[in-house]
């Protein structure tokens, strides 16, 4: 049986956490820290469609094409890994 | 030159300066603490400035379009988006029907950012505010 980190994270895995609609929520289920960046926007839409993250209400119109993706390993002060989803911000 | 930004709030004052590293005269990158100080100030918000490089009526790129509808996606709610070059300013905002149909219009009311906004891009050329 694997080793359960705090807040029920494995090794290997992150707490995914969203921005959309001016709302902000954590995907109820742990991801793959190296998940690609296609991977985790499209985990993060269906959720978002769903309706399924505490903190974001439901849009079935989510669109997450133009969203990326920073990543933070765990520290002393927050012991788990993160993933966030947040819209990009260059200009051309 | 190099390009530079300003965040701006609904009372005309600035939010934030935006110099990141990495600024170039055709382009700024993708910025986490400039999303970080969207979203903080997201209350009080009107929208974004940014410089393009040389002189005549600017028109947004397709980097510019989508950072703009990401932008508003992720605050919920509409945005101006200014974009200046040596010696005119326009105003874009969302026209629809489509996601990334954004119209330009002349500015209204004031943009005391605008000279300061020049400065820091390294316009070198004279200053005059659009019609």
């Amino acid at each position: 049986m694997s080793e359960l980190y705090d807040f029920g994270l494995r090794p290997g895995e992150a707490r995914l956490n969203i921005t959309w609609n001016g709302q902000n929520g954590d995907l109820p289920d742990a991801v793959d820290y190296d998940a690609t960046q296609q991977q985790l926007r499209g985990w993060a839409e269906e959720a978002i469609r769903a309706g399924s993250i505490p903190g974001v209400r439901a849009d079935r119109g989510a669109d997450l094409s133009n969203f990326v993706v920073d990543r933070f390993p765990a520290t002393p002060a927050i012991p788990y890994a993160r993933v966030m989803l947040r819209p990009k911000t260059p200009f051309g | 030159m190099m390009e530079a930004a300003v965040v701006v709030a609904a009372d005309g004052s600035v939010l934030h300066w935006h110099r990141p590293a990495g600024r170039s005269h055709t382009s700024l990158p993708d910025s986490r603490d400039l999303w970080e100080v969207i979203w903080e100030h997201r209350e009080l918000i009107a929208g974004i400035a940014h410089t393009h490089p040389g002189a005549g009526w600017p028109r947004p790129s397709w980097e510019d379009v989508t950072t703009f509808s990401a932008c508003e996606d992720g605050l919920g709610r509409r945005l101006s988006w200014w974009i200046a070059t040596s010696d005119r300013l326009r105003h874009y905002r969302w026209s629809g029907p489509r996601k990334h149909d954004y119209a330009g219009w002349f500015p209204v009311g004031p943009t005391p950012w605008l000279g300061h906004l020049r400065v820091i891009s390294g316009f070198n050329e004279p200053i005059w505010s659009a019609p």
